[in-house]
């Protein structure tokens, strides 16, 4: 995939250190299409008609998965280059067995994330 | 929802009807408060990818989704580029498909425009708010759940702005700051796991993830590992909605009941009743 990006000159080139504020005007104004869309044609289709089952089905397993596959990204996989490190960022597997103790014993959106937060601070601090 | 208070006045007790926007307003607290850490965690981490104030509070009111906003920061920290970014929120924000058609069915009638209206302004959190809501009382309406929609956006694209000025005044360690999307992730994994096999796809999902992104070696392996688990999920459950009559009693459909677990959710009720 990044070899395709790559041969498109003008987006491939447009990188954090030379982005200005176009580009992230730019950025913006993709990102809140690439948001809407998703978050309104089905809303309209389906407060018309009704909505299959299978595909309900289907979609109630799409968040878990997703965010699972994130969450894998942010710890185990590196940003440059797309390598595994299964202990690659100790203090944030340890941070993230807390958040979802905390998650587990609170169901508190705020305090999951703001005890994991203190736990990876604390972690890479003394770590 | 009865919104009658009472009040002393004149030296009687009178039945006061409490203001419409106040009443929302009551309801839309908690969220409004838990979104102010993660909205400065979220201001701050914007500034330090480059944004100036004024895009960041511009992302928070167009996009307004967490999960979004920490993506675009983190991936343009690592110079990832425009399209690569967009691809990626893209199918982040897939799942809104399935938050937006499931309560599709409470909008029948409104007009183009009000859909238009919910749908902008419509995210996890509040979803999660107005879901319960139109579940479970009878006189909610369209126009007081666009409400909890408003106020959580004014919450949250408010607090980026904060976060955004104070991130300038601040300097971060971002690998921290960015650990916040991966947190938040983990609590709404944690909140959607509801038996055995949920979490059962999540593990798969999560070793999926590794092997195609290694594959891949870009963040199309997300989107493959998403597909895939999710899709294996949908099948097993066909699976065994064909041979089991009650499938509450398969091992698989065993709940994952938590301490906290008070708050009951519509999926409890349709398979206890």
């Amino acid at each position: 995939m990044e070899n395709i990006l790559s041969n498109i000159p003008v987006l491939a080139g447009t990188v954090v250190n030379k982005m200005d504020s176009w580009d992230h005007l730019v950025l913006i104004i993709l990102a809140a299409i690439a948001a809407f869309i998703p978050r309104y044609l089905p809303m309209l289709f389906f407060s018309k008609r009704e909505i299959p089952e299978w595909f309900n089905e289907w979609m109630k397993y799409v968040p878990v998965s997703l965010f699972t596959a994130l969450v894998v990204k942010g710890i185990f996989i590196t940003t440059a280059g797309y390598h595994f490190v299964p202990l690659g960022h100790v203090n944030q597997i340890i941070a993230a067995i807390i958040v979802i103790v905390i998650t587990y014993m609170t169901r508190s959106m705020a305090l999951s994330v703001i005890s994991g937060l203190i736990a990876v601070f604390v972690l890479t601090v003394f770590l | 929802m009865t919104l009658i208070t009472d009040s002393f006045i004149g030296g009687t007790f009178l039945k006061r009807e409490e203001p419409n926007w106040l009443a929302v307003l009551k309801i839309s607290m908690p969220l409004c408060l838990s979104y102010i850490p993660i909205g400065l965690a979220c201001g701050i981490l914007l500034h330090a990818a480059g944004f100036n104030f004024f895009m960041t509070l511009l992302v928070s009111v167009v996009v307004f989704s967490g999960g979004a906003q920490f993506l675009i920061a983190s991936l343009l920290t690592i110079n990832a580029p425009i399209i690569s970014v967009v691809i990626t929120l893209f199918f982040l924000e897939l799942r809104y498909a399935l938050l937006g058609s499931s309560l599709s069915r409470y909008l029948k009638g409104q007009s183009q425009h009000f859909i238009w209206l919910f749908s902008v302004s419509l995210n996890d959190e509040n979803y999660a708010v107005n879901y319960l809501k139109f579940a479970t009382d009878k006189t909610w309406t369209p126009r007081q759940a666009l409400m909890v929609e408003h106020y959580s956006l004014l919450s949250w694209s408010v607090s980026n702005l904060i976060g955004s000025l104070i991130g300038s005044a601040l300097t971060i360690d971002l690998e921290i700051v960015d650990f916040a999307l991966t947190a938040l992730f983990l609590y709404m994994i944690v909140m959607q796991i509801r038996n055995r096999l949920t979490l059962l796809i999540s593990l798969l999902s999560g070793v999926l993830a590794i092997a195609f992104m290694v594959w891949t070696k870009s963040t199309l392996g997300l989107v493959l590992s998403t597909l895939v688990a999710s899709f294996i999920g949908f099948m097993i459950e066909a699976r065994i909605r064909k041979s089991k009559a009650n499938i509450s009693e398969h091992w698989l459909f065993r709940k994952v009941r938590g301490p906290a677990a008070t708050r009951k959710t519509i999926e409890d009720k349709s398979t206890e009743s």
